[in-house]
Parts: C-alpha cells; sequence; structure tokens
C-alpha cells in the first residue's frame, strides 16, 4: 500500500505535538484533578478539598446504589438508541434525499443548519411553550380538533418522550451537514456508469452511496452516542432536576445537578468518570460494528 | 490550498492587527490607571436586578467624585456566579470589594479568613456603617463575627389577587388571619373555580416550605434546626409539610403543580386565574410589569388592574403571629483581606462602601423592602405605585422579621424536601422519612 | 447528467424536506417575532405575530444597554475565529498523522483522544482558570490576554471532535494522489498542505464552523475568564435575562436573535466550502 509515503517516521512528531500539548494542559491534566477529586470531599465548586473520602472509593459505591443513577443510565441508553435512530437516521435519509435533487439543495443546506444555533435556553422556553397545559400550542391545536380534556404533557407517562423529542431534532441538522461534507467524496462518475448499467435511484443509493459512506456514518454514530452521554443543556431547561419524581434523568444532567444544585463535586466527578469510560466503551464497540470498512 | 491558506492569513492578520490597535489602546489605559487607583468590585446588581441601573448611575457618580476607577465584573447572581467568587477565593484572585450572601453561601471564604470584619475595620475607621442599626446586620455562621454592611433587604408575604377574592366571596385577609379561616376561604375560591394557590410545588416550593414550618416553630427558635425529627423543631417540621400536603390533597394547588413551571403558575395568578401567592418583595415588581404594556416602562402600568393586586400577612396555625413575616437582609458588602492589607486599596476599599451604604443609597435601593438605617428617610409616596404602597404601609404594622431557616440549610440538605416535594405530596415517601434525612445531612456537615 | 423528471418520487422528496425544513426555519421566526413583543405578551401568547399593537422596540433597546453590542460582537468573533483557525490546523496535522501513519500507542492514542470529547466544560473549568491565573490571564484588565484566555481551553475541548471528523474523512481519501506527490518529491508536511488540504476542504469547513460556533456559545468558560463590561463576549447577554422574579422573555428572544445572527452569516458563507463539485476534478487524477 502507500505505506512507503509514511515510513519515515520523524514528520510524526510536528504533525502530532501540538495538537497534544494543548490537549494535555486544558484537558489531560484538569481531568486528572477531576479524578483525584472524586476521592476526596469537596462541596461546591471552586470550594478546596476537605480531605480524603472515607473509604476512598466511597462515591464509587454510592454510584452503584443510587436509585437515580440507575434510572439515569436506563434514559440514556433509551437516549443512545433515540440518537442513532432520531438523529442519524433521519439526518442520512435527508443528506441522500438533498444529494439527489437539484433545485433548491443549497436552500434546504442552509434552513437545516438553523437548530444548533440556537441556544439550548431560547430552545427549551419554545418547547415549554409548545407543550405548556394551558395554552400551549400543541393542546390549543388539539382542542381545535375537538379534543375535550387537557393533557399535561410533562407528566410521568409522556416526560420521557417529551424530554428526547426536542433534543433529537435540534441535532439532525449537525449529522445532516457531516454526512453532506461526506457525500462529496463520492465521485460523479460512479453514478453515471450505474445509470448506464440501468440502475434505478433505489440501487443506487443502496449500492454506491451507503457503502460509500460507511466511515462517515460510523463517525456521526460515535459522536452521537457520546453525545448522548454528555447532553444536558436542553433536558435541564424543560425539564430540571429531573422533574416529574425524578423520572427523566440523564448521566448528563444528574451530573450537572450534583455539581450545582446537591453541591456534592466529589460525587459529580465520579459520575463524570462514569461518562468518560462509558463513552470509550460505546465509541470502540461502535468502531467494531463498523470495522469492515477499513479500505 | 491557496484559498485556505489566504483565509487562515487573512483571520491572523485580522487578529494580530485588531491586536495591535487593542494592545495601544490598552497600554495606554494602563498608563493612566497607574496614576489613578483602582477598585475591583463584584456585585449582583446585574442583568435583571431591579436596582441594576442605580448600581451603574452609582458607580459613575462615584468615580467623578473620588477619582477612582471601579472595575466591576458584576454578574446575575446564579449557580455559576457563587462558583466563580468561591475560585476567586480560592486562587487568590478575588475582588477588592465584593456584595454577597451573608448566609452559608460565605462560609468557605469566612472561614480561610479572606474577608475583613466590621469590628476589624472600625478599628481603623469607628464611622464604618455607622449608619446601620447593628442588631439587624446579619452575623456569620462561621464565627458569628459581622461582616456584610447590608443594602437592601426582603420580606415574603401573601400576595393577593383581589379581583378574583370578590368573585369568590372572600375578604382580604387581614392581620389576624388564621390557618382555619384560610382553609375555609380556599375551599370557597376553589367552588367558584379558581385555583386557590398560584404555587409550582415542582419547581419553588420554597415559600411553603418556610411558612409551614415557621408555623409551627417561633420567632426566636424557627433558626434553629433540629438534630432529628424528634428534637426541638423536629415534630414541628414534618407537620410543616403536612400541612403542605394536606393543601395539596385538598386540590388547593393547581392541577399541574407538580410539573408546572413557576412562570406558569405566576402569570395564572396574573391573569386572574389564582388567589393567593406566597412570594417576596422582589414579585412586586413583577406583578407591577404584568400590568403594564410595556414591562420596561413603567409609565404604561395599568393602575386600574395593579389595583386588584394586594399583600398582606400569612395565615398562621401556630405560635406565630400572622404579623411575623419572614425577612431580613441577607446580602451585603464585604471588603477582602487582599484589598485592606494594601495600603493604598484600603482606603478606597472604605470610601467605596461608605458610598453605596449611605442613607440616601440605601434608601434608593431598598425602597419598599427591608433595610438596616436607623433612620429611613421619608418615603414620598408619589413615587410608588399602589402595590408599592401597600407594601409599605403593611411593612409598617409588621411585628419582626425572622431570618429564613432554608438559608442556613444548605441545598444538600433541602433535597429531600425542596426536590422531594412531590414525593412528601403524593404519599410516596412520608414526610417524617424526608425531614428526617435531611436533618442527618444537615448534622453530618456541621458534625466538623 | 442526471435528468430532472418530473416524477411522483421527486415531488414526494421535495414534501419530506419541505416538512423537515418548516421545522428549522420556524424556531427563528418564532424567535424574531417574539422579539418584538413586551414579554408579559409571550407568555400569554407566543405564536401570533406582533402586529399594531403589540410590536415594540423595547427588548432590543434594553439589550443595547445592557452590553455594548458592538465590542461584544467584536469579542466574540476574535475569539471565535482564532479557535477555529487553530483547532484545523492542529486537528489536521493530527488526524493526519492518525490515519496515515502506524506507530506503536496509536490505538491508545485513539481512545484517549475519544476520552477528550466526553469531558464535560465544568469539570475541567477550576484547574484551567487555576493554571491560567498562575500565568496571570485572569482579571486582568489587559483585554487581549483575556480574550486569550478564553480561547485556549475552547481549543483543546474542540481538538478532539474535530480530530474524530477529520480522521473519518481523511481515511476515506484515496492515497494515489499522495503516492504521485510522493514521486515527485514532496516530503510529508508539503503532501499534508498541497493534497490533504484541499482535498478535504469540506470536511475542514465542517469543522471549522462547529469550532467556531461551539465557541461562540460556549457561556460558561465565558463567565469565569471575562468580566469586565469591555472584556464581555455577545453570549454575555443570555445572561442578563433573570432575576429573583423570574425570567425576562422578551429580552430573551431579542438576546437570542443577536446572538444567532453573526453565526448563521459564517455559516452561509463557509457553506459554500461544503458543497459538491468542488472535489470532483481532483479525484480523476
Amino acid at each position: 500500500m502507500g505505506a512507503n509515503i509514511y515510513k519515515n517516521k520523524k514528520p510524526l512528531v510536528l504533525f502530532l505535538v501540538p495538537a497534544l500539548i494543548f490537549m494535555t494542559v486544558f484537558l489531560y491534566y484538569p481531568f486528572v484533578q477531576n479524578i483525584l477529586n472524586s476521592f476526596q470531599q469537596i462541596s461546591s465548586l471552586g470550594a478546596a478539598n476537605k480531605g480524603w473520602n472515607d473509604p476512598w472509593y466511597e462515591n464509587y459505591i454510592k454510584m452503584f446504589q443510587d436509585k437515580h443513577m440507575r434510572t439515569a443510565l436506563f434514559n440514556t441508553v433509551v437516549m443512545m438508541a433515540v440518537t442513532i435512530i432520531g438523529q442519524v437516521g433521519v439526518a442520512i435519509v435527508l443528506a441522500v434525499l438533498v444529494d439527489n435533487i437539484k433545485k433548491g439543495a443549497k436552500f434546504f443546506r442552509t434552513v437545516y443548519f438553523f437548530p444548533i444555533v440556537i441556544s439550548a435556553t431560547a430552545l427549551g422556553l419554545m418547547f415549554n411553550l409548545i407543550f405548556l397545559y394551558d395554552k400551549g400550542m400543541i393542546n390549543q391545536l388539539l382542542e381545535m380538533f375537538g379534543k375535550s380534556s387537557l393533557t399535561d404533557w410533562k407528566d410521568s407517562s409522556h416526560a420521557l418522550f417529551i424530554m428526547m423529542l426536542p433534543v433529537m431534532w435540534q441535532y439532525v441538522g449537525f449529522y445532516f451537514v457531516i454526512l453532506v461534507t461526506g457525500l462529496n467524496n463520492i465521485s460523479e462518475e460512479l453514478y453515471e456508469s450505474a445509470s448506464i448499467d440501468g440502475a434505478t435511484k433505489w440501487q443506487k443509493v443502496r449500492f454506491i452511496t451507503l457503502p460509500l459512506l460507511r466511515n462517515v456514518i460510523c463517525t456521526c454514530v460515535v459522536l452521537a452516542v457520546t453525545g448522548a452521554l454528555k447532553v444536558f443543556d436542553l433536558p435541564w431547561v424543560m425539564f430540571p432536576k429531573g422533574m416529574p419524581l425524578g423520572k427523566t434523568w440523564l448521566t448528563g444532567t444528574y451530573m450537572y445537578y450534583q455539581t450545582f444544585n446537591t453541591k456534592n463535586v466529589d460525587y459529580s466527578s465520579a459520575i463524570a468518570v462514569l461518562i468518560v469510560v462509558l463513552g470509550i466503551i460505546t465509541s470502540k464497540v461502535v468502531n467494531k460494528v463498523f470495522k469492515e470498512a477499513d479500505y | 490550498m491557496k484559498k485556505k491558506l489566504t483565509a487562515l492569513l487573512l483571520a491572523g492578520s485580522m487578529v494580530l492587527s485588531l491586536a495591535a490597535c487593542g494592545g495601544g489602546g490598552s497600554s495606554k489605559e494602563e498608563g493612566d490607571s497607574s496614576e489613578t487607583a483602582s477598585l475591583s468590585v463584584t456585585t449582583t446588581f446585574a442583568g435583571e436586578d431591579g436596582n441594576a441601573q442605580n448600581y451603574k448611575n452609582a458607580i459613575a457618580e462615584f468615580e467623578e467624585k473620588e477619582g477612582i476607577k471601579v472595575n466591576d465584573s458584576s454578574a446575575t447572581s446564579d449557580e455559576t456566579f457563587k462558583a466563580r467568587v468561591e475560585t476567586d477565593f480560592q486562587t487568590g484572585s478575588e475582588p477588592d470589594v465584593l456584595f454577597f450572601f451573608s448566609g452559608a453561601d460565605a462560609n468557605s471564604f469566612i472561614e480561610e479568613g479572606k474577608v475583613v470584619s466590621i469590628d476589624t475595620i472600625r478599628e481603623e475607621y469607628p464611622d464604618y456603617a455607622s449608619n446601620m442599626n447593628d442588631d439587624l446586620i446579619a452575623a456569620s455562621l462561621v464565627d458569628g463575627e459581622k461582616y456584610a454592611v447590608p443594602v437592601n433587604g426582603y420580606w415574603e408575604g401573601l400576595f393577593c389577587n383581589t379581583a378574583v377574592l370578590e368573585a369568590a366571596g372572600v375578604e382580604v385577609p387581614g392581620a389576624d388571619y388564621t390557618w382555619e379561616q384560610f382553609l375555609a376561604d380556599c375551599e370557597k375560591i376553589k367552588e367558584a373555580g379558581y385555583a386557590p394557590i398560584a404555587a409550582s410545588l415542582g419547581e419553588i416550593p420554597h415559600y411553603w416550605w418556610e411558612y409551614s414550618i415557621f408555623n409551627h416553630t417561633s420567632t426566636e427558635t424557627h433558626l434553629e434546626v433540629p438534630a432529628s425529627t424528634d428534637e426541638g423543631n423536629g415534630p414541628g417540621w414534618v407537620e410543616g409539610m403536612e400541612d403542605i400536603k394536606e393543601l395539596y390533597e385538598k386540590g388547593y394547588f393547581p392541577e399541574n403543580t407538580l410539573s408546572a413551571k413557576d412562570d406558569e403558575t405566576f402569570a395564572m395568578f396574573t391573569s386572574d386565574k389564582a388567589a393567593f401567592l406566597i412570594d417576596g418583595s422582589w414579585k412586586v415588581g413583577g406583578i407591577a410589569a404584568a400590568c403594564q404594556s410595556d414591562p420596561e416602562d413603567p409609565s404604561t402600568l395599568d393602575t386600574d388592574k395593579l389595583d386588584n393586586f394586594t399583600v398582606t400577612y400569612v395565615p398562621t396555625n401556630g405560635e406565630r403571629e400572622a404579623t411575623d413575616l419572614i425577612g431580613g437582609l441577607s446580602m451585603g458588602y464585604y471588603i477582602s483581606a487582599k484589598a485592606w492589607e494594601d495600603e493604598s486599596k484600603r482606603e478606597a476599599a472604605v470610601k467605596f462602601v461608605e458610598y453605596m451604604t449611605s442613607d440616601e443609597k440605601v434608601a434608593l435601593f431598598a425602597q419598599h423592602t427591608a433595610s438596616a438605617l436607623k433612620e429611613a428617610p421619608e418615603v414620598n409616596e408619589e413615587d410608588f405605585n399602589s402595590l408599592q404602597i401597600k407594601s409599605i404601609k403593611m411593612m409598617a404594622d409588621v411585628t419582626s422579621l425572622t431570618g429564613a431557616v432554608q438559608d442556613v440549610f444548605s441545598d444538600e440538605c433541602r433535597v429531600s424536601t425542596f426536590d422531594g416535594m412531590p414525593q412528601i405530596v403524593t404519599g410516596e415517601v412520608s414526610a417524617k422519612d424526608a425531614v428526617q434525612e435531611g436533618l442527618e445531612i444537615y448534622a453530618e456537615q456541621n458534625a466538623e | 447528467m442526471k435528468k430532472t423528471k418530473f416524477s411522483g418520487c421527486t415531488v414526494l422528496i421535495y414534501i419530506i424536506l419541505s416538512f423537515w425544513a418548516l421545522t428549522t426555519i420556524y424556531p427563528i421566526v418564532w424567535i424574531i417575532q417574539n422579539s418584538f413583543k413586551a414579554k408579559d405578551q409571550i407568555l400569554a401568547d407566543s405564536f401570533s405575530l406582533p402586529l399594531g399593537n403589540v410590536f415594540t422596540l423595547s427588548n432590543y433597546k434594553t439589550a443595547f444597554e445592557r452590553l455594548d453590542i458592538f465590542s461584544a460582537y467584536r469579542n466574540s468573533i476574535v475569539i471565535s475565529t482564532t479557535v477555529a483557525a487553530v483547532v484545523i490546523l492542529l486537528a489536521g496535522f493530527a488526524a493526519f498523522a492518525l490515519v496515515r501513519y502506524y506507530f506503536k500507542g496509536k490505538g491508545a492514542l485513539q481512545s484517549l483522544i475519544i476520552a477528550g470529547m466526553m469531558f464535560p466544560v465544568f469539570s475541567t473549568i477550576i484547574p484551567v482558570f487555576r493554571m491560567l491565573n498562575s500565568w496571570g490571564m485572569v482579571n486582568t484588565e489587559n483585554l487581549w490576554l483575556s480574550l486569550l484566555s478564553v480561547a485556549l481551553p475552547q481549543i483543546a475541548g474542540n481538538l478532539s471532535f474535530a480530530i474524530v471528523v477529520l480522521s473519518g474523512y481523511i481515511k476515506s481519501l484515496p492515497i494515489e494522489l499522495e503516492e504521485a506527490a510522493y514521486l515527485e518529491g514532496c516530503n510529508a508536511v508539503q503532501i499534508f498542505f498541497k493534497v490533504i488540504m484541499p482535498l478535504a476542504k469540506p470536511s475542514f469547513a465542517t469543522v471549522a464552523i462547529f469550532s467556531f460556533l461551539w465557541s461562540y456559545n460556549d457561556l460558561f468558560t465565558q463567565m469565569f475568564l471575562l468580566r469586565l463590561p469591555e472584556q464581555r463576549a455577545i453570549t454575555r447577554l443570555l445572561n442578563e435575562l433573570t432575576s429573583m422574579e423570574g425570567t425576562n422573555y422578551g429580552l430573551m428572544a431579542a438576546a437570542v436573535a443577536l446572538v444567532v445572527i453573526p453565526v448563521i452569516v459564517v455559516y452561509i458563507i463557509l457553506q459554500k466550502h461544503i458543497i459538491k463539485g468542488m472535489t470532483a476534478g481532483a479525484v480523476k487524477g
């Protein structure tokens, strides 16, 4: 293969070192600090530590016993499935569709980007107003269609779904842009020669587009599941503190809660460590699933 | 490739050129400021705070009068802000003057001795804060010393929508409002088709929590956190939670109180759907704004609409009188030890605090809320709207102001009873267990 | 070229695409229309247009009073552009190395980079703050030091994501072009600038826009490091919205509208680089 060009490893240092320096100084070193914190007693963000926990792994045991943590993990796994299907899946469909039309492609590409740009607080407010119990947009529309009683969209039976829906919707544009970028790589000629052989549009998509997109899709899925572990701003604005009754916790929101609300920073550091570990594991799994794509 | 490189170069040169202009500018500034003294100040008078504009004006006046430059890093008080202040003290980058909470939030830096007490300041400046009534200045939880000079305070009372009360045939409560009368009134209001109480138990149960407990303690003992549910105020706390549960079971809270946000339930109150609202003095502005066609412009006030609101005393079913309210002065100006020990800053810092806590300034900031002034200046009724006047009248007959025990009951302790309020009122968790959990955490924290 | 048949299939495609477009455009419209309404009107009725009496400019007036909008824009743009530019360069280098070179510990390094993506910003901020403080970059009166102090951690934070996306893209570039360049006598660095960068331009543009966006929207870091009024960035407006009384929704809508505009502009500019057709010629090589 082309490995000959790159046998000389000297330039390797030049390429890797700058990025690594930045990441070590500003990410890894602070995170090591974070790991240490999870073994100590710290109350609020910024306070000094008050000595080691007793026993030092106390927070980790707490995590396994914490009922809310279990809810959070379960919900987050559901969220991962939602993001894979709802964000990446929908984005793939949209990207392929946009790729196959002539007029208006640019318009759609521009417009699909909008949701990511708006801050979570504003989006949260908008969705709160849409799902508002009294005079919310959805309830008003339903009333117009003749439904008599008001639905509380934020009660236990609907909460999880309503929380995941906006998160799902917001980031479709993100994966859409990445996928569109990937679609660039597929040469026109492949499609043309397939046309000459008599392939239909659907066949072209299935046998050319999707396989060649495999690497990019893999990237997207990795980003999606790791994102599900971290997401907190939009769910928090709509469903603060795991309302109602602690049913809507996600790993991201629960960690935020432990940092700022219950002022239990050492416990939240432990949760952060868990999130990182889960992130690495899931991304490895995803990569294995998509492995055959290596050229 | 060329395009990319040019883009990068352009960006780079843009940054550099801006840096050049900026660099030139800032070195000029620094040249100036090394001649005039400068003071770094952080307060919470920013953003939407009612006094943000007053504060900005006061700083401008001060800078002109004394020739001292004020570097103002004020920001809205939220959790990020508190974290930032604490981190500043930890890393030695604290401000010279700080306007901050005087309760549990200040513990960390008081414990480390990073701020000077008022007594220490008075050794050098005997007149410091002499216009304040010392008894009303909050003592720190750490060592009982006083550190922060207060400006404005707050009270919590019962706001009423008199239009709704009239429609339900209920009289506006007075100074001798009892719990039984309250329950009877709520029943009437409910039957008339309104929500008796506007509150979001899922988001902000704070005020009901406070008063329900207050109803079973007394003004002397209210701030004592019991060691367990069987000692001291313990049983009172449990009864308080059960009172709220009773109200919930009777349906006096809005239907969606467990999942609605506070803004929603407040809107119910201002749009004549609910009768009672327990909230603080800061809400007066909010209610007035709800009656203005342009919330930013007080001259658009619909006075007739505002006249439908009043504020009065909170019903009692215990030792306290209805006229004993929760309130106090929970924030104040600190001077950091760092500034105090710096000869060049000491004088400036003291001058600044004295300026901001002068009679004139305090009256401007405090208005219809509470203050620690020994002699409050006269109130000119024309400067205030009808709700503010009613508040001032109510405050005149208040028999006492007791601090809120939730201010000493830290966030961690509050989890089981605040965040867990929905579980308590639906019976999922017993009031006794929830209270016990919170008290245990408190005991643990204070055992050190 | 493909034939443009006006088939039922095409119509269906347009319907689906338009439906989604509606859902993405509507929030922007909603925010802009609400920014012209007084705050209490919004809670009462947020979905109608601000016509007649309801229309007001007071929210924007307040926004301009609270913050020096133009210097805030300048600050935000300086920080975010710096972040985007540095990220592209460094991540490009690193991604290229990770994809084309084989070395010991490559797998571990890749895991480490994924790990870097997972760290939430508030778990790293305190140590970062301490470090920046010991370098004298915190709480200074110097505007440029403050802006730089924000840019540095943000560059680091975006590197992981950038490396992941760029690696994915570079991996699928056919190696023939690089081989050709090598045969012409280019060393690795030259190959990077002459072959990889142009070919991967769409991916670089994508990474640039997202790094810009995330740096721009990162209010948390800014709150810690940008204190004085002249240092503040435009997202600071979003911090000015709440008080004891609750949120000022009118101001929020205006603030969001003001914050969102530059990003959309930058995206429209960069979007040109993401369009298909730019690389069609190069691949033939």
